[in-house]
């Protein structure tokens, strides 16, 4: 594990508490940003392929252990989401904040749709869509989207002087 | 074997680390999670932290709410002393009737049932992180005699319950998710039917109601009873009821009656036993210490 790896970890259990946090804070119902599946967009458009699937395993795990569903439900989705992201990755361009915003929305709809139709046929519980709450969420990670990838940006600036100076982190 | 293997080496990790949990899930998916040892390690540090930034948060806010308070605290004093006479007129009305009551039950001979509920009140410190969970976290766990399964309730009503612990904090799955069904009855009509969660955050699906009951809308929904929730707490408000003109069962949303949204704290049943031990208080809404 390295160092950069272990500060993503950070991040993310960060994000984690502010997920659980905010939301309980703010009284919101329905515009609840998911924060981690930011995390897992961002792993996707700029990690390398084991560190980035692995670090989306490890970003879903921790939104599993929250979430008291059936148990690694959000840790496959996660690395689902990266991997269809990745594969998608040359389509996409994130360097701006609106960008960034965008590619949140949409994948945000489709990591809920997917959650949807998984949780409801494999639980028994049927499928029961509700368009406005998956919207609202959307439009929660959407805004936060920049936010999160200019933080992550930051870290991964960090590291990069670290390793051009010499005797740096890595 | 080995050159292929390292040829495919990402191919591989990726397919290992989709198909693991996918499986995993897969065997697990109707049953309820137990947590390891890894789990509860990852909780028993989020959590603290989900815990001190709320308590920081509100304590903050009640320190504001206290100063703006005082500003209007002599006009408030008056109306509470105002307050406090017909309150105690009424408490001596009440004192009656309870009396009266009382005699009348021992007249009828009625005995009830149900033996009185032990409750522990518990602070909501986070909700769950994701936006498609539907559970809250509470700052009480194993240590406080909490157990899984044990149901959870508001002042309003129902609120779900206990879906998986560790020693200080406990996580309460909502009637809200999709894996919730509580047995209920019509307050108006006793009429029975099951409250089932759709994953909608503010509604819940009425099913197994007969269509020739005299469901109507607006009519209020408690708890049947039995072995989980306690006889007779709100669950909600029937809404939405469509009688078909064939088919054994009507449809009906339920309007949860607790807002889920504004919840601060939330009392936990443990049981049903009348003993009542140091910061467990007895009855709803009966005092109790905080975590």
């Amino acid at each position: 594990v390295t160092w950069r790896a272990g500060f993503v970890l950070l991040v993310a259990a960060g994000l984690a508490i502010l997920e659980s946090v905010i939301p309980h804070l703010f009284h919101l119902r329905a515009a609840r940003p998911d924060l981690l599946l930011i995390v897992v967009l961002y792993l996707a458009l700029r990690d390398d392929v084991v560190q980035g699937a692995a670090l989306s395993a490890a970003t879903g795990y921790l939104s599993d252990l929250s979430s008291a569903t059936p148990a690694f439900l959000y840790t496959f989705l996660a690395v689902l989401t990266f991997v269809v992201v990745r594969t998608a990755g040359a389509a996409l361009r994130t360097e701006g904040g609106i960008q960034s915003a965008v590619v949140a929305f949409g994948a945000t709809l489709g990591h809920s749709l997917v959650a949807t139709l998984i949780f409801g046929f494999f639980t028994g519980s049927g499928l029961h869509f509700e368009a406005a709450p998956l919207l609202w969420s959307a439009f929660g990670t959407a805004i936060a989207a920049p936010f999160v990838f200019a933080v992550l940006r930051r870290l991964d600036a960090s590291f990069q002087h670290a390793d051009e100076a010499p005797g740096g982190l890595l | 074997v080995h050159s292929i293997f390292k040829r495919f080496r990402e191919p591989i990790f990726v397919i290992a680390l989709l198909a693991v949990p996918f499986v995993l899930f897969f065997v697990r998916a109707k049953k309820g999670r137990d947590l390891n040892a890894l789990d509860r390690a990852v909780i028993f540090i989020i959590a603290p932290a989900e815990k001190v930034i709320t308590l920081a948060v509100f304590g903050v806010v009640d320190a504001w709410q206290a100063y703006g308070a005082l500003w209007g605290v002599r006009e408030e004093n008056l109306k509470l002393r105002r307050d406090n006479l017909k309150a105690n007129q009424l408490e001596q009305q009440a004192a009656e009737l309870k009396l009266e009551n009382d005699r009348l039950r021992r007249l009828l001979d009625f005995v009830d049932k149900q033996p009185p509920a032990r409750l522990l009140i518990a602070r909501i410190v986070a909700v769950g992180a994701s936006p498609h969970s539907h559970t809250l976290r509470i700052a009480r766990g194993t240590d406080d005699g909490v157990v899984k399964g044990a149901p959870v309730i508001a002042p309003e009503g129902v609120v779900g319950i206990v879906s998986q612990l560790t020693g200080s904090y406990a996580d309460v799955q909502l009637i809200l998710s999709p894996l919730s069904a509580i047995p209920a009855i019509a307050q108006r009509t006793r009429s029975r039917s099951t409250v089932k969660g759709t994953g909608d955050i503010a509604r819940c699906k009425l099913t197994y109601a007969l269509r020739a009951d005299d469901l109507q809308e607006g009519d209020v929904l408690v708890t049947a009873g039995g072995p989980g929730f306690p006889q007779g707490l709100r669950i909600g408000r029937a809404v939405n009821v469509v009688k078909k003109s064939h088919g054994l069962f009507l449809e009906a949303d339920v309007v949860p009656a607790v807002d889920f949204s504004r919840l601060d704290e939330v009392l936990v049943v443990l049981d049903r036993a009348p003993a009542v031990p140091q910061g467990v208080a007895s009855g709803p809404g009966a005092p109790g210490s905080g975590p």
